[in-house]
């Protein structure tokens, strides 16, 4: 990047927002996954002028921006693939408002979730979407991927909590999209069209939220399954008895293998599958949903389960699926990681398909996740040869075909970034693909902003 | 390829990492300055990179290696175990090796500190001139502008007027008893040598009072902790032999400093360079106690027959959990048995006890602006407990406490949790 193009946008943002060295760009050439370009500036906007501005100098001379929260995405959202200006908005995160009576929240896009969570719960309110980050990624990183999390069975996605927005178009102008109230039907939703749109379109500078009443208690139950069929005939059995829990997390044999190799959690011999069953509500009905879903368990053959109240002993519970993530590189240095969504039915096929893809590629796939609304993360092991990359990928499309022909989709929250685009026209069509390209070219002509993402390239080019 | 010793043992703890981010969370310094430099993932990446051979050690990686206050709050909470002080502190040890200490460090490490009695003198001089500064309450010195180096507007504590050196006798033993319950080796750290020896001799008459036979070997030397955590390994190892020959001879060794404690513990990590020198650190390191864990967990004090001395009685007193105490050495649970049981005084936990105080070592006087925002989400916490009292068992947390409290007028006393008992 030319010197003057770079004392611009130092006048701009100011010098201290600004990181030129080698060494501290490179640090921003990656995500929690993903390995992308080193970019040549990295930019910490404190505003939506800021961003209008440097947007607009990147249409002046031509050069990608890449919008970034905390670099903790999955499939490579928030990196460079061509140099140019990553922007990086940890320094822009207040909470501006939150407005108790009208149950809302306005915050900037580098406030953490967790953050949030936390702030909100001290009105008594509660912001549910809950990725396994939340802890570390940002609220805008959130909205722009559209995350989920466990608690999305009963309380939906980020884009269920967006209400309204402000964002910075890459041409450089701002705009407000949807509303602060609870309803709204003028004109075209394009906050929807936004979120999960992974930074292609515009990035965020505002967000409002939608909060609701903090539950008042919750219960936590673990079940153990010989057979996998028992944990899914008990998922579709308790949602059948009218009981949405807030988090229905399973576990398949490899999964639990695995934990219990790192972190022993007194797993019964032969368990074939674990639920993680979370209820929430005042203190009567969640005893009453608990006796519900124990019932369900002992009349569908659990081997064992454990229930408890207590918010501390919980988290016992949770250790299991919590560390489970990172418990998988016990196996193998390299995870390739796949979100697909199937209906909650065809949970069995889906499992035994992965079973039987494991054994015969010789290469471990574990799966666990969200069995409440059929989100699986199947995690492909593999080590650092080429034959296993190879067996990786069959892997993964067949994994892919397999869902489809399930009628589910490929990505159920982390997005398709780099390190899918390859694969999304196995799910959407010509003619989808290329109503989007045109969404793309109308809102950034000059294909400056997070280019080379969600879309391989002939599709934006033809 | 050029030599990278000090990388290649650290390989494995580099490979740890998986890039979460989780780290950020939990970072003193990236809550402060927001930057990916400034947290492990970041850190970890480059030294990842100098290991390929994709990466020079060029003076910016030395400043973003420099820019990690070692308070291992990552390591504790990182879900894939990664380690990222023996990452950061084996490649500023690489550093070193490739580019040297630099002209103030070689120095004030070789020529100063690894030097007992040159080290003594010269602080003796120091002692001369430090009238020439202007003084604040509680005998801290206020450090004028001029001195920028060491940061601007510090208050730096007194050099005490008669070292700790210079007071101790060879070995206290117990009176009137035929056979101690213990023979120990007494570590007094420089700090308590040269600001707080008072806090060496209460550790002394505490343990002696209670029948324990303490050793002060005079050929004992710095702990080294500032020197081999600053990659200059050389240096290290040559205190860390003195210090292991000065106590050959006892079982057990005691010190009332956290940071001298947990550096005298680590020496097997990151100094030996034979399988016999291995051993002889690991079993040195074996021998040290910190005075929390000696006098509870190996003494078996009862915490409810203490007693507090007079002038605290009545007070509200906190507790903050130095980083070579909590995380180096996972002790968190005896100062808090023994304040909790301590009759006469009023304890209160402080929100985000294990919270650094921002110290560092270096690290505070190269980035002081840094180390007080650090600070002052300390002193927050302080304010929270409305207490009058803060103890701790690190003069190296007591030195930023007093500063920080100072800096931000207000009136909490900061004390060695030592002192508090009779």
């Amino acid at each position: 990047m030319e010197k003057h193009v770079i004392e611009k946008i130092e006048k701009i943002v100011g010098k201290e927002n600004v990181l030129k060295s080698y060494e501290e760009r490179k640090c921003y050439s990656f995500d929690a996954r993903a390995q992308g370009a080193i970019p040549d500036l990295v930019v910490f906007p404190l505003s939506s002028f800021h961003v209008s501005e440097v947007l607009r100098i990147a249409n002046e001379y031509k050069f990608p921006v890449v919008p970034r929260g905390q670099g903790s995405g999955v499939t490579g959202g928030a990196v460079p693939t061509s140099g140019g200006v990553v922007m990086v908005f940890t320094k822009m995160n207040r909470i501006k408002e939150i407005d108790k009576e009208n149950l809302i929240a306005i915050v900037e896009p580098g406030v953490i979730t967790y953050d949030l969570q936390e702030e909100v719960k001290k009105y008594g309110l509660f912001y549910p979407p809950d990725p396994a980050s939340h802890r570390y990624s940002t609220i805008g990183g959130n909205v722009a991927e559209c995350a989920g999390g466990p608690n999305s069975l009963k309380y939906g996605v980020t884009r269920d909590y967006v209400l309204g927005l402000e964002v910075v178009l890459p041409t450089g102008e701002i705009m407000r999209t949807g509303v602060r109230t609870m309803k709204g039907v003028v004109g075209y939703d394009l906050t929807r069209l936004f979120v999960g749109s992974e930074g292609t379109l515009c990035v965020i500078t505002e967000i409002t939220l939608k909060l609701i009443p903090l539950p008042e208690s919750k219960a936590t139950i673990l079940a153990f399954f010989r057979e996998v069929e028992d944990a899914a005939v008990c998922v579709s059995k308790i949602i059948a008895e009218r009981i949405v829990p807030a988090v229905m997390e399973f576990m398949d044999k490899a999964s639990i293998i695995c934990i219990e190799r790192a972190n022993p959690i007194g797993v019964p011999e032969n368990t074939g599958a674990l639920l993680l069953i979370e209820v929430d509500g005042d203190r009567a009905s969640v005893r009453s949903q608990v006796e519900k879903i124990v019932s369900v368990l002992k009349e569908k053959g659990v081997s064992e389960f454990r229930v408890t109240y207590d918010p501390i002993e919980a988290e016992n519970l949770w250790l299991a699926r919590r560390t489970l993530s990172q418990a998988t590189y016990n196996l193998n240095p390299i995870k390739i990681a796949e979100d697909v969504v199937v209906p909650r039915s065809k949970i069995p096929v889906l499992i035994r398909k992965l079973e039987e893809l494991s054994g015969r590629l010789g290469i471990p796939i574990l799966s666990f996740g969200h069995a409440g609304d059929g989100n699986f993360h199947v995690s492909i092991m593999i080590k650092d040869e080429p034959q296993d990359f190879k067996k990786a990928e069959e892997a993964v499309r067949e994994i892919f075909r397999e869902t489809l022909r399930l009628k589910g989709t490929i990505s159920g929250e982390h997005g398709i970034g780099i390190l899918k685009a390859d694969y999304i026209d196995m799910e959407l069509s010509q003619e989808a693909l290329s109503v989007m390209a045109k969404i793309k070219k109308l809102f950034d002509p000059n294909n400056i902003l997070n280019p080379g993402k969600i879309f391989p390239k002939h599709i934006l080019s033809g | 390829m050029k030599e990278l010793k000090e990388l290649k043992k650290i390989e494995k703890y580099v490979d740890q990492c998986m890039k979460c981010g989780f780290c950020t969370y939990f970072c003193p310094v990236y809550q402060e300055e927001r930057v990916e430099t400034s947290v492990a993932r970041g850190k970890n990446y480059l030294v990842k990179l100098a290991l390929k051979g994709e990466q020079e050690f060029t003076d910016e990686l030395g400043k973003i290696l420099s820019k990690c206050l070692l308070c291992k709050r990552c390591v504790v909470n990182c879900p894939a175990k990664s380690q990222i002080d023996r990452v950061v502190v084996g490649a500023r040890a690489q550093m070193v090796n490739e580019k040297g200490l630099g002209a103030i460090k070689n120095f004030v490490f070789r020529k100063v500190m690894a030097d007992r009695k040159r080290f003594t003198r010269y602080l003796k001089l120091a002692k001369a001139f430090q009238w020439l500064l202007p003084r604040t309450e509680g005998n801290i010195r206020h450090l004028p502008d001029f001195l920028k180096a060491l940061g601007a507007g510090r208050n730096i504590p007194e050099l005490a007027k008669t070292f700790l050196r210079d007071m101790v006798k060879p070995a206290y033993r117990p009176e009137g008893v035929k056979e101690p319950v213990m023979r120990v080796g007494f570590f007094m750290g420089c700090a308590t040598d040269f600001i707080y020896p008072e806090i060496g001799l209460k550790l002394i008459d505490f343990l002696v009072k209670r029948n324990v036979e303490v050793i002060v070997p005079k050929e004992q030397n710095c702990c080294g902790a500032a020197i081999y955590f600053s990659g200059d390994f050389q240096t290290g190892r040559l205190l860390a032999d003195m210090n292991a020959d000065a106590f050959r001879d006892v079982d057990l060794i005691v010190t009332a400093c956290a940071t001298c404690s947990s550096t005298l513990k680590e020496y097997e990590k990151y100094l030996p360079e034979s399988e016999d020198q291995r051993k002889r650190y690991e079993d040195f390191s074996k021998k040290v106690k910190d005075s929390m864990e000696f006098i509870i967990d190996v003494l078996k004090v009862d915490p409810k027959e203490l007693k507090v001395r007079e002038e605290f009685k009545g007070k509200t007193v906190t507790w903050h959990d130095p980083c070579h105490l909590v995380r180096y050495q996972d002790i968190k649970d005896q100062p808090r048995n023994i304040l909790k049981n301590l009759e006469g005084i009023k304890y209160v936990e402080m929100p985000n006890a294990d919270l650094c105080c921002g110290m560092g070592g270096s690290f505070s006087v190269y980035y002081y602006d840094l180390s007080k925002k650090i600070a002052k989400k300390k002193t927050e916490g302080i304010k929270a407990t409305g207490a009058d009292v803060v103890v701790t068992a690190c003069p190296g947390c007591m030195i930023n406490l007093i500063d920080n409290l100072l800096h931000n007028k207000m009136p909490q006393r900061v004390y060695h949790i030592l002192e508090l008992v009779e």
